[in-house]
């Protein structure tokens, strides 16, 4: 690593995550019930255990992962489980209230 | 119209025509085995064992069916009525269920208790536990072959798994067949011991009076009377009574359903919030315990415990400290709460202020020179322990890790909160605080202020944005939606410690929490 520069913020976070040795908290927001580790990108969590890796504002790129299901346990996802989920609302930045959760039918 | 309304006018013409053709039997009459035959056979085969094909190869909970009924109703075209889905949950949950024991440590996700830490294995924390809880899928029980068919299931139903991180850097598929299936074999097999057990156990009914001991987020701790009035087949009609411990009401009313022999899942609503309690039944009836929560806000619940009339225990005591030198009222609640008060050494009964079978509320005070430690306190034969101590010195706040999500604003989620609690310790006999002989003290009244988590947090301004936090330790998070205040338009996110202040007439301490306000879950899972 001593020959290589952090080139953009991610990689300096990653820098600093490492030299801190904070991985341990890290790990701990990340296994919070709920949340997904998948974090390349992340949804509630970045690989850091904070925020600053985020896609933000999400609603601004929130179909590009969907679509991928990249969260399918947070995020519907449109590729199989849930095609028509926010299909009426074309753009999320501008018309996220109307996005709704999938509840499951509980009664 | 979009693909979700089509669906549904679909559905709906199709069960409109069905009971055209043939009013359906009401579920009452038809047996959950007769439902299954009816409705799954068209997928599922007859198995050699009077069995159907993978059905019959898979245990699990209420709630593991119910998701797998949602999926086969959502995916799979399955149309059955209300009724006809509650008969096949409670029919597979009874006769393909977990075990007591097969549930133990993982009811967390049953009871939907908000910010627990995942204590997932590495090589399921890897594979299964990047998505959803490790819980999740402990909470099922399957012949090895089955848990194969999961791992082809989710590679089907989620391709793009391929690209995520610990996907596409390894063989995962292969990995995923040759050793976390097997494993999956050997930990949570279809046939066990206990399950086997289990179905010969003798399940005694819940019916009858019980005495609850709980407490309720921004409400705080209660007690009162649970009573179950059976109704036939697992199904009881439900009444709470009681109060907060600042003597207001809480009355319930609602109906509960007794799944496997011992898995408790009541609707009641209070004070017009329609909630739910996930119980677990003792082997032995004596006994229940597990969560009750708003439905629509299950982080706004809080644990309950209860024992049946006819059995005696004390379930809680209220503060469950003393400092030496003090005197203090303590809130005895439980049952048969009659016989002689007996406390032990340092402890001394000043006053009997009220008493009756199911609460006790004593004067008590501690000796100024008391060796700090644990002390009994004993009411006829049964008894419980409080907290005799110097010196506070460390304050936690649990919990110690946790998220909450911003919403509301117009948007279609509710905010999801986070609540803390404050658990107060003295050093111990190390006279050190922070190591392992400290002496918990209890759930301790405490205020509540919030910081930025660290210099990021405090750059981006978090504290002004993410959320507040009331006097009870109850957390609001910001609101939902892009924020033009914020660079990049970012979202009420953030990080914030959450702090707690607890003081005495001796000193005052502060322990702290890390709180990461975050965006919304727009899939709502009985099972996460």
């Amino acid at each position: 690593m001593k020959h290589l520069k952090s080139f953009n913020k991610k990689a300096q976070l990653l820098e600093k995550a490492v030299a801190d040795g904070t991985t341990e908290d890290v790990v701990a927001m990340q296994t919070v019930v709920g949340c997904t580790s998948t974090n390349d990108p992340g949804w509630e969590v970045d690989p850091f255990g904070g925020l600053g890796s985020l896609c933000q504002p999400m609603e601004s790129d929130l179909y590009g992962c969907a679509d991928a299901c990249w969260w399918p346990a947070q995020v519907p996802d449109t590729m199989s489980t849930h095609p028509g989920w926010s299909q009426d609302v074309a753009k999320a930045n501008e018309d996220w209230r109307q996005i709704d959760s999938v509840f499951p039918d509980e009664d | 119209m979009n693909n979700k309304l089509k669906r549904a006018l679909s559905g709906g013409g199709v069960l409109a025509l069905a009971s055209l053709m043939a009013a359906p039997l009401s579920a009452a009459s038809q047996s959950g085995a007769q439902l299954l035959q009816e409705r799954c056979t068209s997928c599922h085969t007859p198995t050699a064992d009077g069995g159907l094909s993978r059905i019959s190869e898979q245990r699990k909970t209420p709630e593991g069916w119910m998701t797998t009924l949602n999926r086969m109703q959502s995916q799979r075209g399955l149309r059955i009525s209300a009724d006809e889905r509650r008969a096949i949950i409670k029919y597979l949950a009874d006769t393909q269920g977990l075990a007591p024991a097969e549930t133990s440590g993982k009811r967390y996700l049953l009871e939907q208790t908000p910010n627990v830490l995942d204590d997932t294995p590495a090589e399921y924390a890897e594979m299964c536990a990047r998505c959803h809880s490790g819980a999740r899928f402990a909470l099922q029980r399957r012949t090895e072959g089955e848990w194969e068919r999961l791992v082809h299931f989710h590679m089907g139903q989620f391709p793009t798994l391929e690209f995520h991180a610990l996907s596409r850097d390894r063989a995962w598929f292969e990995l995923a067949v040759s050793d976390v299936v097997p494993q999956l074999a050997t930990d949570f097999p279809l046939k066990s011991t206990a399950w086997d057990q289990w179905q010969q156990a003798d399940k005694p009914a819940p019916a009858g009076g019980w005495t609850v001991a709980g407490y309720l987020p921004g409400k705080g701790e209660f007690s009162a009377t649970l009573t179950l009035n059976a109704k036939g087949d697992d199904h009881y009609g439900l009444t709470l009574s009681g109060q907060y411990a600042d003597g207001s009401p809480l009355t319930g009313q609602g109906s509960a359903v007794v799944y496997t022999g011992y898995e408790l899942r009541a609707s009641l609503t209070v004070a017009g919030v329609k909630m739910r309690q996930v119980l677990a039944l003792s082997a032995d009836g004596s006994r229940m315990q597990g969560r009750m929560f708003p439905r629509g806000a299950t982080e706004m619940g809080g644990e309950l415990s209860a024992i049946k009339a006819g059995h005696s225990a004390i379930l809680a005591i209220s503060p469950a400290y003393i400092r030496q030198g003090e005197s203090r009222t303590l809130t005895l609640t439980g049952n048969g709460l009659t016989g002689k008060v007996r406390l032990a050494s340092g402890l001394k009964l000043d006053q009997v202020i009220s008493r009756s079978a199911t609460q006790l509320v004593l004067k008590v005070s501690a000796q100024s020179g008391a060796q700090p430690g644990l002390r009994r306190i004993q009411v006829g034969s049964s008894a419980m322990q409080v907290a005799l101590y110097d010196q506070l010195v460390r304050v936690d706040v649990v919990p110690a890790d946790s998220i909450a999500r911003v919403g509301g604003n117009g948007g279609k989620q509710a905010k999801v909160n986070a609540t803390y609690r404050a658990v107060g310790y003295a050093a111990g006999k190390d006279g050190k605080a922070g190591t392992e002989d400290d002496l918990a003290l209890g759930y301790m009244p405490a205020s509540w202020s919030l910081k930025p988590f660290d210099a990021v947090a405090e750059h981006d301004k978090d504290l002004d944005y993410a959320g507040t936090i009331d006097a009870r330790g109850v957390f609001t998070p910001g609101d939902a939606g892009l924020n033009p205040e914020r660079k990049m338009s970012t979202n009420n996110v953030g990080q914030l410690a959450v702090v707690a202040t607890v003081k005495t007439v001796a000193t005052e301490q502060q322990g702290q929490a890390r709180l990461l306000v975050t965006v919304q879950d727009y899939i709502k899972s009985p099972l996460q």
